[in-house]
């Protein structure tokens, strides 16, 4: 036991100092984030439509469109220089591969959700006030989850000549769950609704995310294999 | 069974489906009572919702073949995957083409955010992935694995969906949602009904036998070709 989490916790580490030593991936999603804020900004008449009241969809939809374009490229690194042949030929079984590619994609997911909470709750003049952990539930369950499905399609995608262009159409249909469940306990949370309300959302968060990382780490071995 | 014998039997489910069929829907037109409430517009029902059955037993079908190869990599196990994924599309793309028009009248409107119209369009976009999948992979044998990882998934989170498009709609209730299906359906609606499964069910899978040969009879050519040209 203690071993297979050496071989995850290695993994983690690796792909974590690869972000550090090229900051490409987490430079991209941070901007696209920010970028994405402002012209949300613009696209909305704030005559018609309070901006608070439409924050929770939009920040779920920047942390989704912003953050598959970072977790498309996590083997894209790798797969050029051949360094994933390498990995794969490790005595570490698949799923702790996958598990640690997983848990590295949700960090550096994490880091930009962060900065999307927080650009958003700049430039809309959201109230995060006392809830803020509660929060911070709701978007790490629901990061693990799309962490999951984003990490084995693109491990699909990218044996595939569309590479990334294919990787929205695999992974959209199955976000439904993490996006209804997401939004709703987010938009509950912002407008200061009791905590009970939100309880149920994180049980089907949690739900969402156990099944996805569960696929994922059973069927990452075929995905790779060769 | 052999390849011919296949086709025979392919061949004769999809005509005695077809059959059936046009049966089917001249009771739809011809025999059973109009409904009260909705009028003419409630006989798609006889199309719409036996689709919707084949279109989900299809991609159960998918899920399930799709699984056994991955496990005993046997060629046929993913011969049936495939075909059972065109079918699939065919009839899911029936469903959300008859669904908007037959929302059009007894809701008012193409398109709204019923439970399970969400759940179908999805669907047919994970048959959509299924393929493209299969034919942009780097070699086919990699096509196959990746197509059956996406049908696995897909099926596994079928539930998760149903569950969250329940629940959203829960939220937002609509003024009229006419639910046509119920125990209390007249007896000429049931039959109607039933006999409309059974078609559609024979019809898909005629064509899933056939399809099926073909590929088969693909493959075999592939082989030849490859061993031609070495």
């Amino acid at each position: 036991m203690s071993e297979y989490l050496g071989q995850v916790r290695a993994i983690v580490w690796k792909d974590l100092i690869l972000e550090f030593r090229t900051r490409e991936r987490v430079a991209a999603m941070g901007a696209f984030a920010v970028l994405a804020a402002v012209l949300f900004n613009y696209a909305i008449d704030r005559t018609a439509v309070r901006p608070q009241t439409i924050a929770s969809g939009l920040i779920w939809m920047t942390i989704v469109f912003g953050g598959l374009l970072g977790i498309g490229r996590t083997f894209h690194l790798e797969h050029e220089d051949g360094a994933l042949q390498g990995v794969l030929m490790t005595s570490a079984p698949k799923d702790a591969i996958f598990l640690g590619k997983t848990l590295a994609n949700f960090l550096l997911l994490y880091l930009v959700a962060i900065i999307v909470v927080a650009v958003f709750t700049l430039f809309f003049g959201l109230d995060l006030g006392p809830r803020l952990d509660l929060l911070a539930a709701v978007i790490a369950l629901g990061a693990l989850g799309f962490v999951a499905l984003g990490t084995l399609f693109s491990a699909v995608s990218s044996g595939t000549r569309m590479g990334e262009t294919l990787l929205p159409i695999l992974v959209f249909p199955l976000l439904l769950p993490m996006v209804v469940y997401g939004t709703q306990a987010t938009g509950r949370i912002l407008a200061a609704r009791p905590a009970a309300e939100v309880t149920a959302n994180l049980r089907m968060l949690t739900a969402f995310a156990l099944v996805a990382m569960a696929t994922g780490a059973g069927l990452f071995r075929y995905v790779v294999e060769e | 069974m052999s390849l011919r014998g296949l086709r025979l039997t392919g061949t004769t489910l999809a005509a005695v489906g077809l059959l059936l069929m046009l049966t089917v829907y001249g009771l739809s037109f011809f025999w059973v009572p109009t409904e009260v409430a909705q009028g003419v517009i409630q006989r798609i029902f006889y199309v719409h919702v036996p689709a919707a059955w084949v279109a989900f037993m299809a991609f159960g079908l998918v899920a399930l073949t799709s699984a056994m190869y991955l496990w005993l990599r046997d060629e046929r196990l993913d011969r049936a995957a495939l075909s059972a994924a065109e079918g699939g599309m065919v009839f899911a793309t029936v469903v959300i083409t008859t669904g908007p028009l037959w929302a059009r009248v007894a809701w008012g409107t193409y398109w709204t955010w019923e439970p399970r119209l969400t759940l179908t369009l999805l669907l047919w976009f994970v048959y959509l992935g299924y393929f493209l999948v299969r034919g942009s992979a780097e070699n086919p044998e990699r096509g196959k694995r990746f197509a059956a990882v996406v049908g696995i998934v897909g099926a596994l989170d079928i539930p998760l969906i149903h569950l969250s498009v329940l629940w959203f709609r829960s939220l937002h209730p609509k003024p009229v949602v006419a639910k046509p299906e119920g125990p209390t359906l007249p007896a000429p609606m049931l039959i109607t009904l039933l006999l409309g499964l059974l078609a559609f069910t024979l019809v898909f899978l005629g064509l899933f036998l056939l399809r099926y040969t073909l590929q088969t009879l693909r493959d075999a050519a592939d082989a030849r070709d490859r061993r031609a040209t070495v």
